[in-house]
């Protein structure tokens, strides 16, 4: 094996930026995709004015949740400079948090409690208008809540020292603990769909997915490069077969789209707060295995460079279809379940650790590499 | 050194060769002649274990050819195929290097240079799609030579080469003869090299053209 490194140490010596480029560029382009991704999301958000005529906690914390509502992108500002720039249309509306907002939310006063500002042009000024009113709704129902435990102790003639402030603040922390605003969606009875606030609006392993599946196959081109019928029988004379060479060379190519697989499992920990467990490791390495083993046997098939380069994009371009990544396809797959079985990224990102192509792939090798060579003496 | 006995070969109902028989000392070079289709690559692919031979007996160094011994029997055989066989991208010494690492035979980057230099092939770094066909021809040749093989078998290995590089292949290839005992086939259309270069010539298929033309100036000559 030490031999066979050496050799393909020489071949790289002359390809190292194409190497080295391909073997980054899921992750690069991940990264790339992930950050426009939030750029876009960052610049289409609704630009909203938001003024606080007082400095209380609620006040504060109503200003925070418009702040932190996605696709809304909230300003504090003061009054006027917030209805300047509404009437140059720079904001789409102004939500003023007029002074007594938290003394009247004590009190359960529901009226007059936000002023709002809307110009001629304002697109979005209902949805988000309603939204603040929801926030605002909340802290009235949170205080409304507090009033009924004091009642609701009065009338039980339970001995207990009310103090609003206590009762909000266990509310709170109950609303979260309990996380009441996670929310788990059902498509058609099957699959669960997880809606995670204010992460990434790509996934970043199902973009490395795709772009792993491309660079994997446009690596293998040296099959193709390396299958010259003019040195086949060259090999007849060493010390391995033309097949022994071309398969320890595809795991010197595994080991190494493996390792990098591993750095990019660290980079996107710690850049995108992808979580890391060891089953995962184990879909990764599944799906490293599938992808390498299938560009493998594919240039084994093809014998010029760019219809195997035109083949790649093609595959790739099906992957992303049958992956849901341009059209929606729950509907479809929830009728046709074995639509999963072509798509090779469904496994990965599934978390599976065995996708039946990896099976498939892996028998049609041990059958190429258990037929007899051209040069082998028995034609 | 090599034996060759009732040796036929081929492909379905279609003879290629028929009753070969002879034999070939240690040290000796041998032509191949013959009209294009009379089976001379055949016959080098047989003993060079490529292809397997319908009827008839091998034997190397006292080793009899049969598939499981194979393997064994090609560590004593050279072969220069017709075409090219070389990494074009890579340098001469990175082609060296390259099949070395592949060869039975550990050698050392200074062997391997003197190898290529013996044969007057000196630019060791430059890229091989920069050499010339002389070149490239010296450097097919000498990657056959790396495991120091008995036999070498070579498919007209001077094809489409000028004729400096021609003379110094030959001059290397009696040198290397006299001096390690390797026996040499050769399969060429030049006359003028297989009477240079060969011992004897043995001339295959029904055409007595080159059989005559070599009789008539001197060389020995055998029809198979």
């Amino acid at each position: 094996m030490m031999n066979i490194l050496q050799t393909r140490l020489i071949h790289w010596k002359k390809q190292g930026l194409h190497l080295l480029f391909w073997l980054l560029s899921p992750m690069i382009v991940t990264w790339l995709v992930i950050t426009a991704g939030n750029a876009i999301q960052d610049d289409t958000k609704i630009p909203v004015g938001v003024v606080l005529k007082e400095d209380t906690e609620l006040a504060h914390d109503l200003y925070e949740s418009i702040h932190t509502t996605p696709f809304i992108r909230a300003y504090a500002l003061d009054e006027r400079e917030a209805l300047h720039k509404l009437e140059k249309h720079e904001l789409d509306s102004v939500f003023i948090i007029v002074e007594g907002y938290e003394e009247d939310i004590r009190h359960g006063n529901r009226n007059e409690l936000i002023k709002a500002y809307e110009s001629d042009v304002s697109l979005a000024y209902t949805p988000v208008s309603e939204m603040v009113m929801s926030y605002v709704q909340q802290d009235v129902g949170r205080s409304k809540a507090a009033y009924a435990v004091k009642e609701l102790a009065d009338t039980l003639q339970y001995r207990f020292e009310f103090n609003w402030d206590d009762l909000i603040a266990r509310s709170k922390q109950i609303e979260k603990e309990q996380d009441l605003l996670q929310t788990t969606l059902t498509f058609l009875g099957n699959g669960f769909v997880h809606i995670d606030e204010g992460k990434n609006l790509f996934q970043p392993w199902h973009i490395w997915a795709l772009a792993a599946f491309l660079s994997t196959l446009l690596l293998f081109d040296w099959v193709i490069k390396e299958n010259n019928p003019a040195i086949l029988p060259r090999f007849a004379f060493t010390r391995m077969s033309m097949k022994t060479y071309f398969v320890q060379n595809m795991l010197i190519y595994i080991t190494l789209l493996f390792a990098v697989d591993l750095l990019t499992v660290l980079v996107f920990y710690y850049v995108f707060y992808e979580p890391i467990s060891f089953s995962f490791i184990i879909s990764l390495l599944s799906y490293r295995l599938m992808i390498s083993l299938g560009a493998f046997l594919l240039a084994l098939i093809i014998r010029q460079t760019y219809v195997f380069y035109a083949t790649a994009f093609i595959l790739t371009f099906v992957s992303v279809i049958a992956s849901g990544a341009i059209i929606p396809l729950d509907g479809l797959l929830a009728k046709y379940p074995w639509i999963h079985y072509f798509n090779p990224l469904n496994a990965f990102l599934q978390g599976d650790f065995f996708h039946i192509g990896l099976g498939i792939l892996f028998v049609i090798l041990l059958l190429w590499y258990g037929r007899k060579e051209e040069y082998d003496a028995t034609s | 050194m090599l034996q060759v006995e009732a040796l036929h070969k081929s492909y379905g109902k279609r003879s290629i060769l028929e009753n070969i028989t002879f034999t070939l000392k240690e040290g000796d070079i041998v032509g191949l002649v013959g009209e294009n289709g009379a089976g001379k690559s055949t016959l080098l692919h047989v003993l060079a274990t490529l292809q397997k031979p319908t009827k008839g007996k091998i034997n190397l160094n006292g080793m009899t050819y049969h598939w499981k011994s194979f393997s064994q029997i090609r560590k004593h055989i050279g072969f220069v195929p017709q075409e090219v066989a070389i990494w074009e991208h890579l340098t001469v010494e990175e082609n060296m290097l390259f099949f070395e690492k592949l060869s039975w035979k550990n050698k050392s980057k200074e062997e391997l240079q003197s190898l290529c230099l013996d044969m007057k092939l000196n630019r060791w770094k430059e890229p091989v799609h920069t050499l010339s066909g002389g070149m490239k021809r010296k450097l097919n040749l000498a990657i056959s030579l790396i495991h120091e093989p008995e036999l070498l078998l070579l498919d007209e290995p001077t094809v489409g080469i000028d004729l400096k590089s021609k003379q110094e292949i030959a001059f290397y290839l009696k040198d290397l003869t006299a001096k390690t005992g390797m026996s040499i086939i050769y399969i060429s259309h030049d006359m003028d090299e297989i009477m240079n270069l060969c011992d004897r010539v043995f001339c295959i298929g029904n055409d007595l053209f080159y059989y005559e033309l070599l009789a008539q100036a001197g060389q020995e000559v055998i029809q198979l």
